[in-house]
């Protein structure tokens, strides 16, 4: 696209030549591993379509516990496009979160973390945990049965965890159950507060990015390989990935778009065969290998301490892989990253089919 | 290729995931039940396929010159 007087428009009064020689000079290592550098760019897109169908949902949808459920089904039925831009927002949400998951474990076993990146890692990982929030948040804003009883599990599963739990469940819930309060308190993290984070995080992330480059693995590191420019190259080859997880949305948002159950009840009993969304699933079929009490403590909090102590040696591995920081390579931790993948996986699937 | 392939099975694990939710009982079409809607929607989804295909097309192309060009070093005397 040319543009010659918006060019000299421009030109006239902001320099732009460091930042044109910048971008323009900008290269990436290119060798066997190097498609894994396009998942943070669909997670970026991915995240880009659920704020645009997102404020579009934002202007229909009313946040009170009588109206919310009949806002949705107005959108569904009285708008035009209203039941496409709400099922875009359900799958978009779904790949996003899929996607996210695939970045992580690809900067895992890739051991991007490893110096000088500890910073991407850590503002990744926070980043994941907002988008696993939102999609909790976004699901009880239907404020149907199905919702209703898997937000309440959520919040009380948080409960479990000693001395914080219970501060926790009431910031969560606003009160002592999920009630109206929730739905608003949910309502205010999901269109406000979490895209703030989101937002601030992410600039933080792809700054990171900018300044120490893309990591090459290890095991390459001593190998001759080339390089190939962002601008045009690798931004040609984003555009043509963005270009196909557009249209495998649109697709999935036509043929199967999301339902809408009855109105929740917090009086009625939760459904039957009751199952979280499934980037919950590992949990929720962690907890159910925890009997009731084990030495006379509570399984479920000892599960939930386990859960999260497992997350948070994730969350510092950067800090824990020496050999990495060294420049070595780390066998062990490689061993590692698998086993989280592998549990991840099997206990989702287990989950999902019990 | 091989990351296309790889996303299209993501995406087919995604479709069985949702198959779970045949317990809830839908209280709404969220689906235009009008077989002209429904004609307009599939009609629509097939053109804006078309649309990325031949996108995608352009790109390739263009990508295939500017990697000739690159490789033969005409971009370096430009610059």
């Amino acid at each position: 696209m040319n543009c010659p007087r918006l060019k000299d428009w421009f030109g006239e009064r902001y320099d732009t030549g460091a930042l044109r020689k910048y971008v323009r000079g900008k290269l990436l290592p290119a060798h066997r591993y190097s498609l894994w550098y396009y998942t943070g760019g669909i997670a970026l897109f991915l995240f880009i379509l659920q704020f645009v169908t997102g404020m579009a949902l934002a202007m229909y949808y009313v946040p009170h516990a009588e109206f919310a459920h009949k806002s949705i089904i107005e959108i569904v039925t009285k708008l035009n496009a209203g039941w496409f831009f709400r099922s875009l927002h359900h799958w978009g949400a779904q790949l996003a979160i899929a996607i996210l998951f695939v970045h992580l474990f690809a900067a895992l076993l890739l051991k991007s973390y490893r110096k000088p990146r500890e910073l991407l890692w850590y503002s990744g990982f926070i980043l994941l945990g907002i988008a696993v929030f939102f999609g909790l948040s976004g699901y009880l804003l239907l404020w149907d049965e199905r919702a209703f009883a898997a937000v309440r599990v959520a919040t009380g599963g948080a409960g479990a965890l000693p001395l914080i739990g219970n501060f926790i469940k009431a910031f969560l819930r606003g009160g002592i159950d999920v009630t109206g309060e929730t739905l608003t308190r949910f309502y205010a993290f999901h269109v406000s507060i979490l895209p703030l984070f989101t937002i601030l995080l992410l600039v933080l992330h792809v700054l990171i990015v900018q300044v120490h480059g893309m990591s090459v693995p290890l095991s390459l590191k001593d190998e001759p390989r080339r390089e190939e420019p962002f601008f045009p190259n690798v931004v040609y080859k984003d555009l043509a990935i963005w270009l196909v997880l557009l249209g495998i949305v649109v697709t999935l948002a036509t043929f199967l778009p999301p339902e809408i159950g009855q109105k929740a009840d917090p009086l009625a009993a939760p459904p039957e065969n009751i199952k979280p969304e499934w980037y919950f699933l590992f949990l929720f079929q962690t907890l159910k290998l925890f009997p009731g009490e084990i030495l006379g403590l509570n399984g479920e909090t000892i599960a939930i301490i386990l859960i999260s102590g497992g997350i948070f040696i994730l969350f510092i591995l950067p800090a824990l892989d020496s050999k990495s920081r060294s420049g070595q390579r780390s066998p062990l931790f490689t061993v590692i990253g698998i086993g989280y993948l592998v549990y991840f996986v099997i206990m989702t699937v287990v989950g999902y089919f019990s | 290729m091989k990351f296309l392939i790889s996303l299209i099975v993501l995406v087919d694990f995604l479709y069985i995931s949702l198959l779970w939710g045949e317990d809830a009982k839908p209280v709404v079409e969220v689906f235009p039940a009008t077989p002209i809607h429904q004609y307009a929607i599939y009609g629509n989804l097939a053109i804006f396929w078309i649309g990325i295909l031949g996108l995608l097309v352009i790109i390739r192309m263009k990508l295939r010159e500017i990697e000739r060009v690159q490789r033969m070093g005409l971009d370096k005397e430009q610059s």
